[in-house]
């Protein structure tokens, strides 16, 4: 990176060495403050749209990333997770036989039946339901406050305390109803809403099974069955064993794999992906612009002192070089800020949107890629007047 | 400029328009590059509200392709593909009524369908209507309407994903329990109700859903006789209305999509904030080159300062310049969010499209853009010190 390039040449060079890039930069105050607020807002809007991006697919892939277990079964038809697809559950006893599975539990869901009484104002909202037996928890749900246990109670749930706030989840309700069945709320836990559903449920299967009653009213058809292996057995082999001794109508997958079905579909259906993307590729453009301007009013007006050092003898060579560090300068003093900011915005809209929009690695390093690339591209664009300086033009 | 102008400080508006021209064309690369920044800057701003409005349209393009003047609905309506239901008994008292001309009843489900891509079973929308009542808009698919009087046949939403397998007329589908044919395709657009619509005869819908009674109606478009006034037949028909029914007018369905799509889900807050931050990059944009512009020529400010010209007249030009650039911004920006709706139109299948009130307002929101990068560069114009020129 261009920062160490020039601490290192500090104390490598022989006396005398100035790291010019640094000190042009720093040389006038309010127009760094300028060029890093211009390539800033360029920079953060890179930041939103990249940090929705992410929280789209997130948001969709959270539940799956919470279900406990090593390999999973659901049903071959099934095309995504938010929708219901149920299994017999005699699979599951199938699975339970083969050899290297330690355990294999039922989970249940559904999306589109279950109405949610708001406690508060009595209207009515779809939300999703998801549930288990209570004594093979088989999703771990985030900062559960209440006991998973009173879950075998009939009738108990617990809900969502970050679901959107009309659904009234949030204020300590012990009451409601599911289309239209009195429910006890035993407890909550923090999820937050995906971009299908607004609040989540959970419940024993039990309560599940009075819910929405399989054909015939027994226990509904099994969503997900959740499988651990036994320590040292070899999912590879396993998977093969149970292919063999499930029905086709099965499917088998690992988490990677179930993830990456959910991942493809929305990437395939939504146009959150290419939305983003554009936003992204447009805050990359007005990025360039930004900085290309900046970066060539500043040559400009050190063109005098550039022309200067050529007729004194450095090689074009090195003031490339420092052009190209200035761009790299102008592109942190734009993206540190940018950064910090965006943390901040994340957090706003997190609360708010309740949607999962965190910083990671992979979107800093993302965008600081993306700026330092807007910024050494326009560095190049802008390298052609430090080429042309002509000394005996200048004064 | 006469000398007399110059002479009371102050320059006329031609005259400030054409130093600010002076001063634009003066560096012609420069100024491209400062029209280049505004363009996107705008472009930006028309893409997310393009976004902004097209997700709620999406959610409207059934209704805009149906022929109703009020719609009766359940209380608990929440938004077109999630109406709640309500007793047919409330639709047939509506049809008595001396001004109602049609009122029909719609129905919607959701099936599996047994026959997508890679032996997946995707969840087809369904919506069942009585055939002989011609209630879209486009007569193309009234026409088409009487091929579902035919037992067990469906009619397909063009706009169908490709995951739902092919949609050639005269392909057997199992949908839910029951083996269906293709009779033929419809152009309407999927909206928010799915990654497919299916049309289905009422009495096949009962076949379909066989828990599901016809006396359960999720929502009846109710035509007028001409001449009636929507919101005073509304006000008349809401009139023994059953507690659990309600109706709309054309106006208060808008508003309430619109509400829906922009409040509750998070529609509102994705692309609102995209607004303000392309609104935002747009002011950097143009202060940064007014700022450049003002430094630039701050001798030459400075020797007018020296001549007579008051700080507002100096003022009035780096306003103008401002607008200048903007305005020259906008042409191209509007042109090229044209080509680029239309590309997110054929990509995304959301109704992305201009509006005179939306360039109106995108032009308002320039001007503001312009007059606050302004005023953030009057700062540096003020340095313009004529003592210090020499």
């Amino acid at each position: 990176m261009a920062t160490d390039t020039s601490l290192l040449h500090r104390f490598w060079r022989p006396a005398g060495f100035v790291p010019l890039a640094w000190r042009n930069l720093l040389a006038n105050k309010p127009r760094l403050l300028r060029s890093s607020g211009g390539i800033g807002f360029a920079v953060l809007l890179m930041l939103m749209q990249l940090g929705f991006e992410r929280a789209f697919f997130n948001a969709s892939l959270e539940i799956i990333h919470r279900l406990d277990g090593d390999i999973f079964l659901q049903s071959a038809s099934k095309y995504r997770f938010a929708t219901r697809d149920p299994f017999r559950r005699s699979e599951l006893d199938a699975a339970r036989a083969v050899s290297g599975v330690a355990s294999a539990w039922p989970f249940y869901a559904d999306w589109f039946d279950v109405f949610w009484k708001n406690p508060f104002d009595g209207k009515a909202f779809l939300v999703r339901v998801f549930a288990f037996d209570p004594d093979h928890p088989v999703l771990q749900l985030p900062d559960v406050e209440g006991k998973l246990a009173e879950l075998s109670d009939p009738d108990a749930v617990l809900v969502d305390r970050h679901a959107r706030r009309f659904l009234g989840m949030d204020k300590g309700a012990t009451q409601s109803e599911l289309n239209g069945r009195k429910v006890r709320i035993v407890g909550s836990f923090s999820l937050g809403p995906d971009f299908e559903s607004d609040g989540t449920v959970v419940m024993g299967d039990r309560t599940f099974a009075q819910l929405l009653s399989g054909p015939g009213g027994g226990l509904p058809g099994v969503e997900v069955g959740v499988i651990k292996l036994r320590p040292g057995s070899d999912p590879a082999t396993v998977t093969r064993a149970l292919r063999a001794g499930l029905s086709p109508e099965v499917a088998i997958f690992t988490k990677a794999q179930l993830l990456e079905l959910e991942r493809k579909f929305q990437a395939d259906v939504s146009s959150a992906g290419p939305i983003f993307a554009m936003g992204t590729l447009v805050g990359f453009v007005v990025g360039m612009l930004i900085a290309y301007q900046i970066i060539y009013t500043d040559l400009t007006e050190q063109l005098p002192q550039f022309a200067t050092m050529k007729a004194i003898g450095y090689r074009t060579g090195y003031l490339i070089r420092v052009v190209l560090e200035q761009g790299a300068f102008t592109a942190l003093a734009g993206w540190i800020p940018a950064w910090f900011l965006s943390i901040l915005l994340y957090r706003v809209v997190e609360e708010v949107a309740l949607l999962p929009l965190r910083m990671t690695a992979e979107i800093t390093l993302i965008s600081l890629g993306l700026t330092l690339g807007m910024c050494l591209i326009s560095a190049i664009l802008a390298v052609r007047r430090v080429i042309a300086a002509d000394p005996a033009e200048v004064f | 400029m006469t000398e007399g102008e110059v002479g009371l400080g102050r320059v006329s508006r031609p005259t400030r328009v054409w130093l600010a021209w002076r001063i634009l064309t003066h560096d012609k690369a420069r100024t491209t590059l400062a029209i280049a920044g505004v363009f996107m800057a705008i472009l930006l701003i028309f893409v997310e509200l393009g976004f902004f409005f097209a997700v709620p349209q999406g959610g409207m393009l059934f209704y805009d392709n149906l022929q109703f003047d009020l719609l009766m609905c359940s209380k608990q309506y929440e938004y077109q593909a999630q109406p709640g239901q309500f007793q047919r008994g409330q639709l047939d008292r509506v049809r008595s009524a001396p001004e109602v001309a049609q009122a029909t009843a719609l129905y919607f489900g959701s099936a599996k369908w047994h026959g997508g891509e890679d032996g997946k079973w995707p969840d087809i929308f369904v919506v069942g209507l009585d055939p002989r009542r011609p209630i879209f808009q486009a007569d193309s698919i009234n026409r088409e309407l009487g091929l579902l009087e035919r037992p067990d046949v469906v009619l397909v939403d063009s706009g169908t994903r490709p995951m739902f397998g092919p949609l050639t007329t005269g392909r057997v589908v199992k949908i839910g329990e029951r083996s269906e044919t293709i009779a033929g395709r419809y152009v309407l657009g999927t909206g928010f109700m799915g990654l497919g619509v299916i049309l289905v005869s009422d009495q096949n819908f009962a076949r379909l859903f066989p828990y599901r009674s016809l006396e359960q109606v999720n929502l009846g478009p109710i035509q007028l006789k001409p001449g009636v006034d929507p919101k005073r037949a509304a006000a008349e028909l809401r009139k023994g209305l059953g507690p659990d029914t309600r109706i709309f007018t054309r106006n208060e369905l808008e508003a309430h999509e619109v509400a829906y799509w922009t409040t509750r889900t998070s529609v509102g807050l994705i692309f609102g904030s995209g607004l303000i931050i392309s609104f935002v990059v747009g002011i950097m944009v143009v202060y940064q080159t007014l700022a450049t512009q003002v430094s630039r020529q701050l001798p030459q400010f400075a020797t007018l300062k020296a001549i007579g010209y008051r700080d507002r007249a100096l003022d009035g030009t780096v306003v103008t310049i401002s607008l200048l650039i903007v305005i020259v911004g906008f042409v191209p920006a509007l042109a090229a969010a044209l080509g680029l709706y239309s590309v997110i139109r054929d990509e995304t299948l959301l109704p992305v499209a201009m509006t005179w009130p939306r360039l109106a307002a995108v032009f308002v929101a320039t001007l503001v853009m312009a007059s606050i990068s302004a005023l953030l560069s009057l700062g540096s114009l003020r340095r313009a010190d004529p003592a210090e020129l020499f």
